[in-house]
């Protein structure tokens, strides 16, 4: 797996869209509080929207149950973002983050306690590219897009086949996923994401200053990664998930034919229906076996 | 041979050039703080946002640090740009080490900015007093009209229908450079003035608002003041209605010249009047920063040297005649081909090949402009380039001719004097004949009268 190529672009104008992660049951359990994080998150928002007119951002929730839009720079109803009237765009986004909380909340089901439930990050990403993809048909001169993840909650390997499939679209369409991930250990899937995508993955160190680590890290557009040297991640974890228990694996069984990874030896793939041979067992096995 | 070049984006030299004491008084404004970050270089906005919370002096190393050795020029010509806007301020610490800090003026407004937003010192009205408010399209189809009515004004006053009401001592303001006036004869387009032709729209509209403010001492009028009202313009909403009597004077007589312009539209109504922001007022910050302009071209050329342009604007074709034959118009088709003849009639005029070029690029057809190059090769490369280096085969130098020397002694200190000078073209010792440029002339001279 080598990291995507990345375009050079001749102007700096660019389309973030950001994944917001307000995952309920890892921000009660976070030390550092929603409300200030969201407090940095905005001012680095309008710092982009500040660098120049032509910047859209783009915001989209990432809940446990669902995920939505809860802004926009280019819709019309807040036209106050075009002309720099910060305010529209706090309160815009402020109104339908509350709304969006409340009815991911309705939608919730009941969950083993104990655990804590992933955001849906599949979800998110796969919105982040739709907007996009619409984006790039937009015109003849659409912006530079770039996807920031702002991740906080675990990964959930139950997730693992739709954020890979996404991850791999992005890299298709040359769109960079950044992500700064603030949870306590490294997210295995945003660091696949930003290797497999030339994106960039932080880990700021300490949260109180987490808009100096946004605007100096994840500010840079896509015409000056060319002339910076940013962050780059020491080791990435390329670990998979298995398809029949949705567990992050070291070592496991890959079906030859259409590559579905598996922990325990199956009969027959449940992914595509080959059947597998059942003599030397063994052998096959360890052929078999896969270490990224 | 002296270039004449307008150099139309460099409206921020002019506010770079403005007085310590002015330029901060200026930055107190958080609306021009945000425009001049917009018309900074993109890794200069990095390093702005970068530093915007940091109160301390950062030393010079630690942002180079950064730099990939790649972009070691691009990282100079940032740091010389906001120095020089004194965005930055340089200094030297105890340990001899260059350092920058965020000019106090401007980090406060900027961060007050993004913290609280910007107010606009005026509120646009409610929609109950202002009546018919044009839509958006008609807005920007007024401004678009306006714009190349005040053009066609500028360069042939003759072919205007109805002229605005811009006072003909600024009209003469701005043709100063673009039109020359020979006693008795018709107004001529110099070189600048075909240049400044083929510029985009946001490029002549600065060249145009360049012109105004630096001639706005000359009409008494204080050059920041109308900078930054100039900037502050450029925040308002399109399409909203702006009370009149929200502006001071001074900025009320302003506003009437920028209508002619059309940057704004005045409206009356029954209860007071008021001016809408077109589109042109709301790109004056934007069209500050060099990235490209982002609008639909028109034309297509073919490699059969045919130009298909797909516009009704009498400007368009006026401009097409600069460089080629027009052969006939359609209602919104007009078709020409460039020629040998008609290139050469461009380049007398002092446009470079590079800006025909350069024009057919930048206003490409969409259907053209997605495809690599958008002009065809044999046009661009093999003929225009090609017409053009074949003018230039020719260099004159004006020059002195020095012959019949009294003696060969004398001779060769006159080749070495003008040797020295850098001016010696050409000498044949045989027969004792040298050409000598005339910038080294009175030194030959010189020379000569001493040898007596």
């Amino acid at each position: 797996m080598t990291s995507a190529p990345s375009k050079l672009y001749a102007d700096d104008v660019s389309l973030l869209v950001v994944t917001l992660d307000t995952n309920p049951f890892f921000w009660s359990t976070f030390p550092f509080p929603f409300a200030d994080f969201l407090s940095q998150v905005l001012a680095f928002l309008n710092s982009i929207l500040l660098l120049g007119q032509l910047n859209q951002v783009i915001v989209i929730a990432t809940g446990c149950n669902s995920c939505g839009y809860v802004f926009d720079s280019t819709s019309d109803k807040n036209h106050g973002s075009t002309t720099g009237t910060m305010p529209a765009l706090y309160s815009n986004l402020l109104h339908n983050l509350d709304q969006f909380v409340a009815r991911d909340q309705q939608l919730a089901s009941p969950h083993t306690p104990g655990t804590v439930p992933s955001s849906l990050l599949s979800g998110s990403l796969s919105m982040a590219l739709c907007y996009i993809q619409r984006a790039f048909r937009s015109g003849p001169m659409p912006p530079q897009p770039r996807i920031l993840c702002l991740q906080g909650a675990t990964d959930g390997p139950e997730q693992y086949v739709a954020i890979m499939n996404a991850i791999f679209s992005a890299q298709h369409s040359v769109v960079p996923i950044d992500s700064c991930y603030i949870g306590s250990n490294n997210s295995a899937f945003l660091q696949q994401a930003s290797y497999i995508t030339g994106g960039i993955y932080y880990k700021p160190p300490q949260l109180d200053g987490l808009y100096q680590y946004l605007s100096t890290v994840f500010a840079t557009d896509l015409h000056s990664r060319a002339f910076l040297r940013l962050p780059k991640s020491v080791g990435v974890d390329f670990r998979a998930s298995c398809f029949c228990h949705k567990q992050t694996i070291d070592m496991g069984y890959v079906c030859s034919v259409c590559l579905s990874i598996f922990c325990e030896h199956h009969d027959k793939c449940s992914t595509c229906g080959s059947v597998f041979g059942q003599a030397q067992l063994d052998a096959s096995a360890a052929d078999r076996k896969r270490k990224a | 041979m002296p270039e004449v070049r307008i150099i139309a984006k460099n409206f921020m030299d002019m506010v770079a050039s403005m007085q310590a004491m002015k330029l901060d008084k200026l930055y107190e404004n958080g609306f021009i703080c945000e425009a001049i970050l917009r018309s900074l270089p993109p890794l200069a906005k990095k390093y702005v946002i970068q530093m915007l919370h940091i109160d301390v002096p950062v030393a010079a190393k630690l942002l180079e640090e950064w730099v990939l050795p790649d972009g070691v020029s691009k990282h100079r010509v940032a740091i010389d740009r906001l120095v020089q806007l004194r965005v930055f301020l340089e200094a030297v610490d105890r340990k001899n080490e260059k350092t920058y800090k965020v000019n106090p003026t401007f980090q406060r407004s900027l961060q007050k900015l993004l913290v609280q937003g910007g107010t606009l010192p005026r509120e646009s009205m409610p929609s109950n007093i202002t009546v018919r408010l044009p839509t958006l399209e008609n807005l920007e189809a007024y401004a678009l009209e306006q714009w190349e009515c005040f053009l066609l004004q500028l360069i042939s006053p003759s072919q205007v229908e109805k002229p605005l009401n811009i006072s003909s001592s600024l009209m003469k303001v701005f043709q100063r450079r673009i039109l020359s006036h020979r006693d008795k004869e018709a107004p001529k387009l110099t070189e600048s003035g075909f240049q400044f032709l083929l510029m985009d729209t946001n490029a002549q509209l600065w060249y145009i608002i360049r012109e105004y403010i630096s001639n706005s001492e000359e009409r008494g009028v204080d050059a920041a003041e109308l900078i930054s009202f100039m900037l502050e313009l450029s925040f308002h909403v399109i399409g909203e209605a702006y009370s009149i009597n929200t502006l001071t004077d001074f900025q009320r007589n302003i506003i009437n010249d920028l209508a002619d312009l059309g940057l704004v539209k005045l409206q009356q109504g029954r209860k007071g009047s008021w001016f809408i922001p077109t589109k042109l007022a709301t790109n004056l910050s934007m069209s500050l920063s060099d990235s490209s302009s982002r609008k639909q071209g028109f034309v297509v050329v073919e490699t059969n040297f045919r130009v298909y342009a797909y516009s009704t604007s009498k400007l368009h074709c006026e401009i097409l005649r600069l460089f080629s034959r027009v052969e006939y118009q359609l209602p919104n088709l007009i078709v020409g081909a460039i020629t040998k003849e008609s290139l050469y009639n461009a380049f007398e005029n002092g446009i470079t090949a590079d800006q025909i070029v350069s024009f057919l690029q930048q206003n490409a057809h969409p259907r053209v402009a997605e495809r690599v190059p958008s002009v065809p090769e044999n046009v661009t490369d093999q003929q225009i380039r090609l017409w053009e280096a074949d003018l230039n085969r020719v260099e004159m130098t004006e020059a002195h001719y020095y012959d019949e020397f009294p003696s060969r002694d004398v001779f060769e200190g006159a080749c070495d004097c003008a040797r020295e000078w850098n001016g010696l073209l050409w000498e044949d010792s045989k027969k004792m004949h040298m050409v000598v440029k005339t910038e080294a002339h009175h030194h030959v001279r010189e020379f000569l009268r001493r040898q007596k």
